[in-house]
């Protein structure tokens, strides 16, 4: 099990790529682990013939175990170790055509035959082939397979007894057979729930307005300036910048950024922006976006992954309204970004004149640990993120 | 679309990509005021001017020569050999300075020379060869061999653009016998991408140029099999993906082409053949190609040097039995 990052302690065999007797490359995917922090796939070591796998699958074992061994001296091409060709039915087919029968010569057999009846454990024996000298071809391989197994000797004759077995009771009109959950599934169902039973959610929402980070974005998204306008408001309430553990809340300088990075129906990461307070909107935009693509494509280390001190996830540009996001543990906060959306409000001029204008609105949905702070402190933070982002200058 | 002969195609494709692009401009013998040996440029000359259509001497090095340097300095030229066998006294201008410029000195070299090849109408030993192996030997150049009208103007409007020396073989025989619908206006054939002229799950005929449609009416009907004719289109780069992919379902190949034998596509097919496909192989990889011996002159010998019809249906039965 090889380490996957200083935190990292164990890790579950999730899938093994390769059997033994196969063949694998130098760098080739042959496993695939899941830390609790990440999943991810373990290239070989090295070329050769898979000897043993030391692991099964669905098994947690702690880093530096010996998963499996190859044998780096065999060559490609060799069969599989733990294969043997099984018994032909012999009886079961009627007077064959052998190959090889006549001169004594056989008849060569070619590659592709070769390998398609190894991978069907056929015995070319029972085949009747067409070819020149009875050669068995592709063509009659495959119609050998596609006729099936050969049938069964008819059961003996008997008199049929009055006992009528119980039809199966039918599955219930569409029902899907059910699936196991992934590896990922089952550890952010695990967060999930945890996080509920330790923390006291309390979900506190204010409206903003984005008009002038509209303006400000260009090509950005909205989440770097929303990260940013977060951070600063961060630094203001360091309260919220905090994590929570049994009795004993830490208070934090730095400000670790966890990022919510959706995988699709697998899962859901989130990637931290180590030191996100040195960071501008443009180099947030830019970590984030890096953040994001590795995630997708699983190759963040597990060091990534953890240490967040506050959280932002972002499903607003799938339209939701409103949301109440389950808290990070064991962080106390997290905040939610909605979709933008045109509405009438109402604005005021400065000499007191108020009018319907067109504004991009948007809701900032934050859930807070009321163990850690109280409602007052929550409204003051989102209040200070909400005069950030509506007076956004350059 | 119109239906337009293979040579119309390819005159529409140069007219077209001249029209388009000022850079590009015509050099080859007699190409002017006569309209060039084929009359592929017929009319060029009165569209677009002395400055545009230049009549050369007979004199390929210097023409080649001359060409490589307006393409290093931005322009497009257009060489037209006035039979490919000629292209063998350009040879060192092409293979040894445009080939290897972008090697030595990272220049672009985007021209294109045009190769009427091919025999099968008495053209003797110096008006009928098929010169193209020879490059596929010189890195650095690009090498394309259109069957069909639409692929003859959409390969060269590509061979005009790509920023490489490339070979366009233009088979004679198939100037003013072979017409298709061709789309007007510009458009491409993707270089490097071999296209299926028939598809099928038994066999597959592995063949570029005029012998595709040689190909394609030797196996219209070999008892009942299902056979599958690729055009490879592109010698330089070839289509490997697409050629092993072809015989991973029929596992069955002959490899069919009009030049000589030895050291030709055909052996490079064959060879990627064997080292990426083995275990999917059913039977020998078979080439029916032209003997290692000069055309002959003679319409009778040149018929027996050549591959035929029957050639080609033989050796298709004979694998098919294997």
């Amino acid at each position: 099990m090889p380490q996957m990052g200083v935190s990292v302690a164990e890790g579950t065999i999730t899938a093994w790529r390769k059997r033994p007797g196969d063949w694998v490359e130098r760098d080739e995917v042959i496993v695939e682990i899941s830390t609790d922090k990440v999943e991810t796939e373990v290239p070989s070591p090295a070329a050769g013939r898979v000897a043993e796998l030391l692991v099964e699958e669905g098994s947690t074992v702690d880093v530096g175990t010996l998963l499996a061994t190859i044998d780096v001296g065999a060559r490609p091409g060799q069969a599989h170790a733990d294969e043997s060709d099984p018994p032909a039915e012999e009886s079961a087919v009627e007077s064959r055509q052998s190959i090889g029968s006549g001169n004594g010569k056989a008849t060569p057999v070619s590659p592709v035959v070769r390998r398609i009846a190894d991978e069907h454990s056929i015995d070319l024996a029972a085949v009747s082939g067409t070819g020149r000298r009875g050669r068995v071809t592709k063509k009659d391989l495959l119609a050998f397979i596609e006729e099936g197994p050969a049938k069964p000797a008819e059961r003996p004759l008997h008199s049929e007894s009055p006992y009528k077995e119980e039809p199966a009771p039918a599955p219930a009109a569409g029902a899907a057979e059910g699936e196991q959950l992934s590896v990922m599934r089952r550890q952010i169902g695990e967060h999930m729930v945890h996080s509920l039973h330790t923390a006291a959610h309390c979900t506190t929402i204010v409206e903003a307005d984005m008009t002038a980070i509209e303006a400000a974005r260009g090509r950005l998204s909205y989440l770097p300036l929303v990260a940013r306008a977060t951070i600063a408001a961060l630094r203001e309430h360091p309260r919220l910048n905090a994590t929570l553990e049994g009795d004993r809340l830490t208070v934090w300088d730095e400000v670790h950024l966890g990022i919510a990075v959706s995988l699709g129906e697998e899962g859901l990461i989130v990637p931290v922006v180590r030191n996100a307070h040195e960071l501008s909107h443009e180099g947030l935009g830019a970590r984030i976006k890096d953040l994001a693509a590795r995630a997708r494509s699983k190759q963040l280390s597990p060091d990534e992954v953890g240490g967040a001190t506050f959280t932002i996830t972002n499903p607003g540009r799938y339209g939701a309204l409103l949301a109440t996001p389950i808290i990070n543990q064991p962080q106390v906060a997290i905040l939610d970004l909605e979709a933008v959306v045109k509405r009438p409000v109402v604005v005021s001029d400065g000499q007191g004149g108020d009018s319907i204008a067109i504004r991009r609105m948007t809701y900032f949905c934050m859930s807070w640990d009321h163990r850690a702070l109280d409602g007052v402190g929550a409204a003051e933070f989102l209040g200070s993120v909400k005069r950030n982002v509506e007076g956004w200058s350059d | 679309m119109p239906e337009i002969t293979y040579l119309e195609a390819i005159s529409d494709g140069l007219r077209e990509e001249m029209r388009h692009d000022s850079s590009v401009f015509c050099m080859g013998q007699d190409i002017g005021k006569y309209g060039g040996a084929f009359k592929v440029t017929d009319g060029f000359f009165e569209e677009f001017g002395a400055d545009r259509v230049w009549d050369t001497p007979l004199a390929e090095n210097a023409m080649v020569g001359a060409a490589v340097g307006a393409a290093v300095e931005g322009l497009r030229p257009v060489c037209e050999m006035q039979f490919a066998d000629f292209i063998a006294c350009g040879f060192d201008r092409l293979v040894n300075v445009a080939g290897k410029m972008y090697y030595r000195q990272g220049l672009a070299v985007p021209m294109v020379v045009r190769l009427p090849s091919g025999g099968g109408f008495s053209g003797g030993p110096f008006h009928s060869q098929n010169p193209e192996a020879w490059f596929l030997q010189s890195p650095g150049l690009k090498v394309v061999a259109p069957s069909t009208a639409e692929d003859a103007k959409g390969l060269l409007a590509s061979a005009i653009r790509d920023p490489n020396p490339v070979l366009y073989l233009e088979h004679k025989n198939l100037y003013r016998r072979i017409k298709g619908d061709v789309a007007e206006g510009r458009y491409e054939t993707p270089m490097g991408e071999l296209g299926v002229a028939r598809e099928g799950t038994d066999l597959t005929v592995v063949s570029y140029g005029a012998m595709v449609h040689t190909a394609l009416e030797a196996t219209e009907d070999i008892d009942g099999a299902s056979i599958e004719v690729l055009d490879l289109r592109t010698l330089c780069p070839l289509d490997r993906d697409g050629i092993l992919e072809s015989v991973r379902k029929t596992s069955k190949v002959v490899v069919l082409h009009e030049a000589t034998r030895s050291c030709g596509v055909g052996a490079e097919v064959c060879s990627l053949i064997a080292e990426e496909a083995f275990e999917d192989l059913d039977g020998p990889v078979v080439r029916v190609t032209a003997p290692d011996v000069p055309i002959p002159f003679s319409p009778p010998l040149e018929r027996a040097v050549l591959p035929q019809v029957d050639d080609v249906k033989e050796a298709c039965r004979e694998l098919l039995a294997y």
